[in-house]
């Protein structure tokens, strides 16, 4: 492993009081590793006339990649050789459309990234999971799922498949939710937005609704972009209040991507997702590419140092309000992008089984 | 002594001739053909005529809705147009940004005509009842919604999401600025935000015509376009979908020869993306067009077909038309016309007054 990797992955695993390194001079560092070995990359800098890794002195002028060319088979944005490659993730795609690749020859630093990030930004104990996806097994490819596993393998190890909701067919396991909401432990729920909302749809073609127990809490992910549906994040609160007895501050929303390697975490609603000190953000006009006032809206582009293997900027088609280096508000997809995402891939399943 | 129909097609000439951008000009008469066109014979409208071995007549919709998008202001005019010259009513929905230009056309109508209108943002309950005819213009997602208000009986006429090619089978006489000069009208006119825009020019390479090099060639006309006729501003969303596609193609460009990029600099009025790929991709619009070689077998041009409205061509003859026939576009005209369809042209395929009429039959000969 090169030594960079190496040193952003102890980096990530060390306490927040290390600050010997900054992480200016690790993401320069990483820039010219990247720089130096993902040639499709370095071909794009060139164009964009950085014919040097030295040409760049912060990780604000680090070129960021469009998630879309992830999806460029033969010219994939990876810093190591693909074919040496034990895991790859895949952007879902619908019918007809391409979808993304990321490729990983070990998920030693993808995880620590979850992990650390997790303890960090302070999310809530885990007790008790229910999860609204397939299991591991069935979806090999998807990041959210190994995100959801990572999770369950570390703080709640004694379960096992059988957390895992919406089976081989896309049938989502009611009775489950049902049987939890009867204990008097708390209840870890981790899910995309769609599924929730299934959930919901189920709930109410039975008549039920539940009240989980106290300290029990939601984690929930991914928009509706593609889907039959539109709601908004008050709407869809409102149903687990009214669905499950879970108030606002007792749900998490996670921002991220296929083609990301760390999180953003933000509660209730109108509040800021932010993101681990390995991460940072820029909000930018499209039009001249220029970084927008705080406070302005604009597209979101992230630097993860945890991307080691592919690129550590990356450009996203979302619209943000930046509020410091890695803290935004979350305006939405933007609505001229194609469907994706883990919630539709989530949605395309439990279509599935209809 | 003036027919209704006549003296109504009077001033409906007269009122649209300041509108003739969107309407395309014409005269009295041009209306009345066009019924003949549509109809068989004008004359059916109000009257039995010969029908075969019956007598029939034609019986217009006496209310129609139109649903009208905010996309360009001449698909919801055309669209009042055929109910005003068949005497319909006419209940038009407005986009919610309002479309000045169609209401400077209604405010334009004399009262006669005028008062066959009412234009509202919204639609009323006693709308959706009363309409005989539906005629949409929007997304597809838009159409399915407004399907879920049809009542058994009532007339849906969908134009939902469409595009348009143009098509260089050889240069015929023309240079490469000459093509280009025809192209950017059928591109740039409206910003691409109607289905009769282009976008994407398919090229017939051949010793006399280089595929990029027309890119290259259609770049620096567009500029020139941009100066002669500014874009304007566009929301930040079209903003974000243009200059996301342009880096994705600078990245697929800086890696792989068979692709290329032009672009305005430091805005995003303009773009050219040559690629190799003959696969049709719906534009982020604003004036980004996609130029690419034109196969041989056309079905290479992929899924995207299925929504496809006009084909413009050069050159264009009744051979070279025809032998593009078998596109599924529902219009094929000459490169640079893509936007200028006649009173006489079947939108999306359908006809546009005989669907918004039915027929009474007399079984007795004349």
């Amino acid at each position: 492993m090169d030594a960079i990797v190496d040193k952003i992955t102890r980096w990530i695993g060390a306490p927040e009081s290390d600050t010997e390194t900054s992480f200016d001079e690790l993401a320069i560092e990483l820039f010219h590793y990247q720089f130096a070995h993902n040639m499709a990359y370095q071909n794009y800098c060139r164009a964009l006339g950085i014919d040097t890794a030295e040409q760049i002195s912060s990780w604000r002028d680090i070129p960021a990649v469009t998630t879309d060319v992830f999806k460029l088979a033969a010219h994939n944005p990876s810093s190591v050789d693909i074919t040496s490659c034990n895991h790859v993730f895949h952007t879902s795609g619908t019918t007809g459309e391409s979808f993304g690749c990321h490729y990983f020859p070990s998920l030693d630093i993808y995880e620590s990234s979850i992990l650390s990030a997790w303890h960090e930004l302070d999310q809530p104990a885990i007790s008790q999971p229910l999860i609204f996806t397939k299991n591991h097994s069935l979806s090999p490819h998807s990041s959210l799922v190994h995100m959801f596993e990572c999770l369950r393998r570390s703080y709640a190890a004694n379960t096992d498949d059988s957390i895992y909701l919406i089976d081989g067919d896309g049938q989502l396991d009611v009775d489950a939710v049902r049987r939890a909401a009867a204990s008097d432990k708390p209840v870890s729920l981790l899910g995309t937005a769609l599924a929730f909302l299934h959930l919901f749809q189920l709930m109410e073609k039975s008549g039920d609704s539940f009240t989980l127990p106290a300290g029990s809490w939601a984690l929930e992910t991914g928009g509706y972009k593609g889907s039959q549906f539109s709601l908004s994040k008050e709407e869809l609160y409102a149903l687990f209040a009214e669905k499950l007895g879970l108030q606002p501050d007792q749900l998490v929303n996670e921002y991220s991507m296929t083609e990301l390697s760390s999180q953003f975490y933000t509660r209730g609603i109108g509040n800021a997702h932010c993101g681990p000190r390995w991460t940072r953000t820029r909000v930018i006009d499209p039009n001249t590419g220029a970084e927008v006032a705080q406070g302005e809206l604009g597209y979101l582009v992230i630097y993860d140092l945890a991307n080691v293997h592919s690129v550590s900027a990356i450009r996203t088609q979302d619209l943000a309000i930046s509020c410091g280096e890695n803290q935004f508000i979350l305006i939405g997809r933007d609505p001229s992008a194609l469907p994706r995402g883990c919630s539709r891939s989530a949605q395309e399943s439990l279509q599935a089984a209809k | 002594m003036p027919t209704p129909l006549h003296h109504r097609a009077r001033l409906i000439a007269r009122a649209s001739a300041p509108f003739s951008e969107f309407l395309g000009s014409f005269r009295a008469n041009d209306l009345i053909h066009w019924l003949d066109g549509e109809l068989g014979n004008h004359s059916a409208l109000g009257h039995f005529i010969p029908h075969g071995r019956i007598r029939s007549r034609a019986i217009p919709a006496r209310n129609i809705l139109h649903i009208v998008s905010g996309n360009t202001p001449h698909g919801g005019m055309q669209s009042l147009l055929n109910g005003l010259i068949l005497g319909a009513y006419n209940f038009v929905k407005t986009p919610s940004g309002g479309l000045p230009e169609l209401e400077a056309y209604v405010d334009a109508l004399p009262t006669e005509l005028k008062s066959l209108v009412t234009l509202s943002p919204t639609i009323p309950d006693s709308w959706w009842a009363r309409a005989d005819a539906v005629i949409a213009t929007g997304s597809d997602a838009s159409m399915a919604e407004i399907q879920k208000k049809i009542q058994p009986g009532q007339k849906f006429i969908t134009h939902g999401h469409k595009l348009s090619i143009g098509i260089i089978a050889e240069p015929a006489g023309k240079s490469l600025r000459e093509l280009a000069q025809l192209a950017v009208n059928d591109i740039c006119r409206y910003n691409q935000h109607g289905c009769l825009s282009s976008q994407a020019i398919y090229v017939k390479s051949s010793d006399q015509l280089s595929v990029r090099e027309f890119a290259n060639q259609l770049a620096d006309v567009m500029a020139e376009y941009e100066i002669q006729n500014p874009r304007g501003e566009i929301d930040i969303s079209s903003a974000g979908a243009i200059s996301n596609a342009r880096e994705t193609y600078r990245f697929l460009a800086a890696n792989c020869p068979d692709a290329d990029i032009w672009q305005s600099a430091d805005d995003t009025s303009w773009t050219v993306i040559y690629e190799q790929s003959p696969v049709l991709k719906a534009s982020p619009l604003n004036r980004f067009i996609y130029v690419r070689p034109l196969p041989d077998d056309l079905s290479q041009l992929g899924p995207e077909l299925r929504y496809l409205s006009t084909a413009a061509v050069h050159p264009f003859t009744a051979e070279v038309a025809e032998s593009f026939s078998h596109l599924p576009a529902s219009r094929l005209c000459a490169l640079g016309e893509s936007q200028n369809p006649t009173l006489f042209w079947h939108h999306d395929g359908y006809a546009s007054i005989a669907e918004l009429v039915s027929w009474q039959d007399i079984d007795l000969p004349m």
